[in-house]
């Protein structure tokens, strides 16, 4: 799936300057199976960015297209069906449920498409060295561990394009390079592209591009 | 898991109460509507004057034996009372201004006459089939409704006479005939064949089709003036005790029996409108609380439905999930209530046994629709509100 801005403009960051090779204002497209590192400093838009590729921020001026069609035309149905199997998503807060263990914030995800079974979803929390987490309220782990939860959960469904809002920010250099494996293992297996977002670092990995916000 | 994630952390004080208050709601509606239907539809078919209907009369006074003043209706008096708010229908009783003499006609029973006073009043009063309340010159009989009073008096006479005594129905197949003759002229006078179609408890005379007392009144007593010294008066359902004050205001009297019946259903009937409205009003008021609490519900999980929005849960399965949630409540509250009413209705369908008020005890079933339909619009409610919360989020 073809993701372009075509001169996007959110109203919040309308008042802003921005650069000559920002996303915002210009013409950019994120193609298929891109994997994209989106470099910017704080307040520069990152989760703005994540918000209305996604289509949860309808604030700004411009166009955002999939193949060629406006967001800003779909239905919540429409919605539903891109967020199960065309975009995921990991969110700079989370968003896990704090009252579920790890295993029922994996499950209500996957249990949407039946994507892993249980087994290999505790394989995947044992890759990022948390499998003793399994059965653990979301709300007592650290905050490092709730990301590799929060990274999982999001590759539990089948998807083209996964954006991740700054998912390394209380992860340590290793854990993160592994965490980034996993996810381009992921994306390699179903012809998926990644978004990125990092305050400038890039993790050793070797992107395809790098944006600017 | 939508439920664990949606529905625990609530404060159900309020549900509880919201629940109780839509229980006895329910409970009273469903009992009020019954009972409302079942005591104005007590006495009907017993007799065969309708409903909330009286024969009334002037009352009988000395300046009245004295010719001082009349105990004849003016059609403008008439006019009056019908244009009262609670009077459904007004109409004057005609009576026989020619002799009429009333006597068997059959071989199987035996011979009995005697002299009796007719009457006709307006169909809408009676509840007998059109078909058969005709009469035409020519036709093989005149149908008359008969005052039970006097079968009563038949069948002693029968009893006396050494016969069975006769039973309603018996008594419609014996064959009876009119005299008709002309009070100033003996000479002038005819038979005409009778068959009974009913009795009356609320009539002290026999009733006749219209055209049949016309057709005496234009042959035998072409002269004498009509007057119409009764009227038929149709109330309108639990409003008798207005018809009661109008009666001692016009110095106006009736049969005890027909008032006692009407003055009852008219106070039970005010009752249970009483207890109706409350019911209503507790229903409405328990199922805003109810929606109201959907509303906080939403509130408070707002950021759970956000959440599960952002997954990929379908807008539609968050809404079922809501509105099922309290249409399951509401179903409960329901289902006690109405064996709650089935239970107070055992109790209650014994008092009014015990108080001689021996009303249908079958299931009113609109009352059971009032229930389905409070239930529709609950369900309703509850999916709109859902729908609009979780969009609210989206």
């Amino acid at each position: 799936m073809n993701i372009t801005f075509h001169k996007v403009m959110p109203t919040p960051l309308a008042s802003i300057q921005h650069g000559e090779k920002s996303i915002w204002g210009s013409q950019t497209e994120l193609n298929p199976g891109e994997r994209i590192l989106l470099n910017a400093s704080s307040g520069k838009g990152k989760s703005t960015f994540t918000f209305t590729s996604i289509g949860l921020r309808k604030d700004y001026e411009g166009q955002i297209t999939y193949d060629g069609k406006d967001v800003k035309s779909y239905t919540p149905d429409d919605w539903t069906d891109i967020r199960q199997t065309k975009i995921s998503v990991v969110f700079q807060d989370l968003q896990l449920f704090p009252n579920l263990s790890v295993k029922d914030n994996l499950m209500l995800k996957n249990g949407l498409q039946n994507v892993f079974t249980e087994e290999q979803l505790k394989e995947m929390l044992a890759t990022l060295g948390i499998a003793d987490k399994w059965e653990q309220h979301c709300g007592l782990l650290s905050m490092g561990q709730q990301q590799r939860v929060a990274i999982i959960r999001a590759l539990c469904q089948p998807f083209e394009w996964l954006i991740l809002d700054e998912p390394f920010s209380h992860l340590d250099k290793a854990n993160a390079e592994i965490a980034l494996k996993m996810i381009n293992d992921r994306c390699d297996s179903l012809n998926a592209g990644f978004v990125l977002t990092s305050l400038g670092e890039d993790y050793g990995y070797n992107y395809s591009r790098e944006l600017n916000l | 898991m939508l439920n664990k994630i949606l529905f625990k952390n609530q404060d159900k004080k309020q549900l509880v109460i919201a629940m109780i208050g839509a229980f006895l709601g329910i409970t009273f509606l469903v009992t009020s509507i019954h009972y409302l239907i079942k005591v104005n539809d007590f006495g009907k078919g017993a007799d065969i004057l309708g409903p909330n209907t009286i024969i009334v009369q002037k009352k009988v006074t000395n300046s009245s034996s004295l010719n001082l003043t009349k105990t004849d209706f003016s059609p403008q008096e008439i006019n009056k009372i019908k244009a009262e708010s609670f009077i459904q229908d007004v109409k004057p009783v005609i009576s026989n201004n020619f002799d009429v003499s009333f006597q068997t006609d059959d071989p199987l029973v035996p011979y009995f006459r005697s002299d009796v006073f007719i009457q006709t009043v307006d169909q809408n009063f009676l509840d007998v089939q059109s078909v058969k309340w005709k009469w035409e010159k020519g036709d093989e009989f005149v149908p008359m409704i008969l005052p039970r009073d006097f079968l009563v008096m038949l069948n002693t006479f029968m009893s006396a006479s050494g016969i069975p005594q006769v039973s309603d129905d018996l008594a419609m197949d014996i064959k009876f005939k009119f005299r008709l003759r002309d009070p100033n002229n003996s000479d002038k006078e005819e038979h005409v064949n009778a068959r009974i179609i009913g009795f009356t408890n609320e009539v002290s005379s026999i009733l006749v089709p219209e055209a049949f007392m016309d057709y005496g009144n234009q042959v035998y007593a072409p002269t004498t003036e009509s007057k119409i010294t009764q009227i038929m008066i149709s109330g309108k359902e639990s409003e008798f005790g207005l018809v009661e004050d109008l009666l001692t205001k016009r110095g106006l009297e009736s049969k005890n029996s027909q008032m006692v019946v009407g003055r009852l259903k008219s106070v039970v009937g005010t009752l249970f409108l009483v207890v109706l409205g409350i019911s209503v009003i507790a229903v409405f008021v328990s199922g805003l609380v109810l929606i109201q609490y959907l509303q906080l519900l939403l509130s408070r999980n707002s950021y759970e439905v956000r959440t599960l929005l952002r997954m990929g849960y379908p807008p539609k399965q968050l809404i079922r999930s809501f509105s099922m949630y309290f249409i399951k409540i509401f179903g409960l509250v329901a289902v006690i209530g109405l064996g709650i009413f089935f239970v107070f209705k055992l109790f209650l369908d014994q008092m009014f046994e015990a108080g001689g008020l021996y009303i249908g005890t079958n299931i009113a079933w609109l009352a059971i629709g009032a229930l389905v339909l409070a239930y529709a619009l609950f369900a309703l409610s509850s999916y709109l509100n859902a729908r609009k919360g979780i969009f609210n989020e989206y």
